[in-house]
C-alpha cells in the first residue's frame, strides 16, 4: 500500500514537471531535449527517444535522443512492423527480452546497444500520432499495466507540449514572416526597375527563411521557355549549366500550385535534376509566380539541406511570390510605357528634325491665337527663342494683313477655309517677297483645332518671273524694232539714194541745199534704224504722263 | 561696163540702183518679180547680181542659189533691211561677196561694186 502510494506520488511528480515543462519550454525541439534527458531518470530507464512523424515520407525522424550510441538511433528501421502498425493505430507496444528473441529485427543493433526492453508509445495530439516515444533498458524489465497507462498519459502530454511548441514556433514564424513579406513587399514596390525587384527578392527569400538559394524563372510568352532571369546563392557553374528545358518540368511548374520536395535526389517528378544534384541541392520549393490568374513565372527556394518545407513556409514563399509578381508586371510595364515613351520622344524628334529642315517658315496657332510650335527657320527670322515664342501672342509676331485688312489667320479662324496671302518685307539685302499660307487644323467635329501658317521666301521666284517677263518684253520689242527696221530700211534706201542723186544734179543751189536737209535727216533715220536692228536689250525712259518709251538715245 | 541684175521687192529701191550704177556705165536690169529676173539671168550673162533678202515670194539667198547653180562664176551682193547672223552665214556660203544693210549710201553701194567686179578680172 505503501508502495503504491510512494509510486503514484513519483508518478505525480514526474506528472508535475512534465507539466510545468509543457507550460515553460516554448521551443519544441528544447521540449523533446529535456523529456529525452529528464524522463529516463525519472522512469528508472536507460534512454529514451521521440521521433516525429514526417507527414511528407510517412516516416518517423528522429528528433531527440538520449542513452543511446549515434549508430544505434542511425539506423535505417525503428522496429518491426506490427509494432509499428500498432503504434500506427495508438496503441502502446512493450516488449521485453528482446535479446531472447531471435525473430526480432535488428539484433545485431540491439545487442551492441545491449537494450533488452522498450516500451513504445505513440504520441498523440487530437487523437491524431504525431510521432513516437520510446523507453528502453538495458537490463530485463517488465512495463507494468500501470507503468504503460502513465506513459501513455505522459506521452500525450509530451505530444501537447511539442504541439504547443510548434504552433508557437509557427506563430512566430509567421509573424516574422508577416513581417519578412512587408519589408519586402515595401522594398520591391519602391522601385519600378525590373532587375532590383527580381534581386531583392532572390537576396531577401532565403535569408527569411534560412535556405541557400533562390532563383526567379520568367516565361518568355514567344518561345513559351522559363527564362532564368534572377539568382542568388547558386553557382556561376550551375547557371551556366542549368537548363529547364524540359517541356514536363515547365508544364508541371506553371500548371500546378505550389511544390516541395524534400529529396531533389529521389523525386521524379523533376525530370532534369542532375545540376541540382550535382549544386548540392537536397530540397525545393517551387512557387508560381501570379499576376491575376496568369502565370508569369516560377520561384524556386533551394535548401542545401533536407528540409521539410512547412505551411507558414510555403504561405510566406507564395505570398511573396505574389507581391513580387505584381512588383514584376507593375516594373515590366512601367518598361513598356518607358519604351513607348523613348519611341514617342524619338518620332517627336524626328517630326522636329523634319519641320527644322524645311526651308519655309512654319507656325501652328491655336484657337486664342497663341503660338504652340515653330520651326527652327520662323524662329531664327523672327528673332525669338523657343522659350519666347511658345505661347507668345500670334498677332505680337506677325503683323500681316490682306487686301481686305484682316490678318489670314484671323480669316481662317473664322471662315475655317485656307488662305494665302504674298506681301513684301524689307529685310537687310532688300525687299523680300513673302508668300504666307495659313490652313486650319480641324478637329472630330470639323472645328478649327489650330492654324498651320506656312511662310514661304518667294523673292528668287518672284525676281525670276520679273526676268522671265521681261525677257518676253525684249523679245517683243527687238521684234518690233527689226520688223520696223526691214520695213523702213528699202523705202529709206530709196528715198536717201534719189536725194543723193539729185543732189548732185542742184548743187550750190537752194535746192540742194534743200536737199542736203533731207539727206541729213534721212541719214539720221538710218543711224536709228541700224540701232533697231542690233538691240539686244533695252532701257525705257519717261515721255509724256505714265506714257514711257524705249530709249534710243544711246 | 558689167552686165548687173538688182531684184528688190520695193521697185524704187531697183530704180535707184540701177540709176546710181548706170551713171557708173553698168548695163543694170532691175526686177521686183523673183521669177522674171531668174528667167533673165537664165537667157543672159549676169557678171553681178544685187539682192535683196526679203523678196515678195522666196528669200534672196533661195534666188542666190538658183542663180549660182545656172552662173557659177556671177558675183553677188546681198542687201537687207534687217541683218540676221544665219542669212548673213547662208548667203556667205553660197558664194555671196557682200552682205550690206539698207539704207546703203551711194558711195558705199558705187565702191562695194566696183570692188567686187574687180575680183572678176
Amino acid at each position: 500500500m505503501t508502495d503504491t502510494r510512494t509510486r503514484e506520488r513519483q508518478f505525480l511528480e514526474v506528472f508535475q514537471k512534465v507539466t510545468k515543462m509543457v507550460s515553460m519550454v516554448l521551443d519544441h525541439q528544447q521540449v523533446m531535449d529535456t523529456i529525452v534527458r529528464t524522463l529516463p531518470e525519472l522512469f528508472d530507464v536507460d534512454a529514451c527517444t521521440i521521433r516525429l512523424l514526417d507527414y511528407s515520407t510517412n516516416t518517423f525522424v528522429l528528433g531527440a535522443a538520449h542513452g543511446l550510441s549515434l549508430e544505434y538511433v542511425s539506423r535505417q528501421s525503428i522496429d518491426t512492423e506490427e509494432t509499428m502498425a500498432l503504434i500506427k493505430a495508438g496503441q502502446p507496444v512493450a516488449r521485453v527480452n528482446l535479446d531472447r528473441d531471435p525473430s526480432y529485427q535488428d539484433r545485431e543493433e540491439l545487442f551492441r546497444e545491449g537494450i533488452k526492453s522498450i516500451l513504445t508509445l505513440p504520441i498523440l495530439f487530437q487523437d491524431s500520432i504525431i510521432g513516437i516515444m520510446r523507453l528502453l533498458t538495458r537490463r530485463h524489465r517488465v512495463f507494468s499495466d500501470e507503468e504503460i497507462s502513465f506513459s501513455m498519459s505522459l506521452a500525450e502530454q509530451v505530444g501537447i507540449a511539442i504541439s504547443n511548441a510548434r504552433m508557437f514556433k509557427e506563430m512566430v514564424n509567421q509573424v516574422d514572416f508577416m513581417q519578412e513579406v512587408q519589408a519586402l513587399s515595401k522594398l520591391v514596390n519602391s522601385t519600378l526597375d525590373l532587375d532590383t525587384v527580381l534581386q531583392t527578392i532572390v537576396e531577401r527569400v532565403p535569408r527569411s527563411m534560412g535556405t541557400r538559394a533562390c532563383t526567379i524563372r520568367l516565361l518568355n510568352p514567344q518561345t513559351n521557355t522559363l527564362e532564368l532571369v534572377a539568382a542568388h546563392g547558386v553557382s556561376d557553374n550551375y547557371l551556366e549549366q542549368v537548363q529547364w528545358e524540359s517541356e514536363d518540368d515547365i508544364a508541371m511548374l506553371l500548371a500546378g500550385g505550389s511544390v516541395a520536395i524534400f529529396d531533389v535526389e529521389g523525386d521524379e517528378r523533376i525530370k532534369c535534376r542532375k545540376h541540382l544534384v550535382q549544386e548540392g541541392i537536397k530540397s525545393l520549393l517551387c512557387i508560381p509566380i501570379k499576376v491575376g490568374q496568369e502565370r508569369i513565372g516560377v520561384l524556386q527556394i533551394l535548401s542545401d539541406e533536407h528540409h521539410c518545407f512547412t505551411s507558414s513556409e510555403v504561405n510566406f514563399a507564395e505570398t511573396v511570390s505574389e507581391a513580387g509578381g505584381t512588383a514584376i508586371h507593375n516594373a515590366r510595364t512601367y518598361q513598356k510605357i518607358n519604351l513607348l515613351f523613348n519611341q514617342i520622344e524619338e518620332n517627336e524628334r524626328f517630326l522636329a528634325d523634319i519641320l527644322d529642315c524645311i526651308r519655309p517658315q512654319l507656325l501652328v496657332i491655336d484657337t486664342e491665337k497663341h503660338v504652340v510650335l515653330a520651326n527652327r527657320v520662323a524662329m531664327e527670322r523672327l528673332g525669338r527663342s523657343e522659350k519666347e515664342i511658345l505661347g507668345a501672342e500670334y498677332s505680337e509676331l506677325c503683323l500681316v494683313e490682306g487686301d481686305n485688312g484682316e490678318c489670314p489667320v484671323d480669316q481662317v479662324l473664322r471662315d475655317g477655309n485656307a488662305v494665302t496671302l504674298v506681301h513684301q518685307v524689307e529685310q537687310e539685302d532688300g525687299v523680300h517677297w513673302l508668300e504666307r499660307t495659313a490652313t486650319p487644323m480641324l478637329d472630330d467635329q470639323g472645328q478649327v483645332q489650330y492654324v498651320v501658317e506656312i511662310i514661304r521666301d518667294i523673292t528668287t521666284q518672284r525676281r525670276l518671273e520679273q526676268e522671265r517677263m521681261e525677257r518676253v518684253k525684249l523679245q517683243g520689242v527687238v521684234e518690233m524694232a527689226g520688223a520696223v527696221a526691214h520695213e523702213i530700211n528699202s523705202p529709206l534706201f530709196a528715198a536717201l539714194g534719189t536725194a543723193q542723186l539729185l543732189q548732185e544734179d542742184v548743187e550750190d543751189t537752194e535746192m540742194g541745199r534743200d536737199l542736203s536737209t533731207i539727206v541729213r535727216n534721212l541719214k539720221a533715220i538710218s543711224q536709228l534704224t541700224r540701232k533697231m536692228t542690233s538691240m539686244t536689250g533695252f532701257k525705257s525712259r519717261h515721255y509724256i504722263g505714265d506714257t514711257r518709251i524705249v530709249d534710243m538715245s544711246d | 561696163m558689167a552686165e548687173i541684175l538688182a531684184l528688190d521687192d520695193v521697185q524704187d529701191a531697183t530704180v535707184l540702183i540701177g540709176k546710181i550704177l548706170s551713171k557708173k556705165g553698168h548695163n543694170v536690169h532691175t526686177f521686183t518679180e523673183e521669177d522674171e529676173a531668174i528667167e533673165f539671168a537664165k537667157k543672159n550673162r549676169i557678171d553681178l547680181a544685187i539682192l535683196d533678202i526679203k523678196l515678195k515670194k522666196l528669200s534672196g539667198v533661195e534666188v542666190l542659189a538658183m542663180l549660182k547653180e545656172h552662173s557659177p562664176d556671177m558675183h553677188a551682193i546681198m542687201l537687207t533691211g534687217y541683218p540676221t547672223v544665219e542669212t548673213a552665214r547662208e548667203a556667205i556660203s553660197l558664194g555671196a561677196d557682200e552682205y550690206c544693210v539698207k539704207p546703203i549710201d551711194r558711195d558705199e553701194l558705187e565702191e562695194k561694186v566696183e570692188k567686187v567686179l574687180q575680183t572678176r578680172k
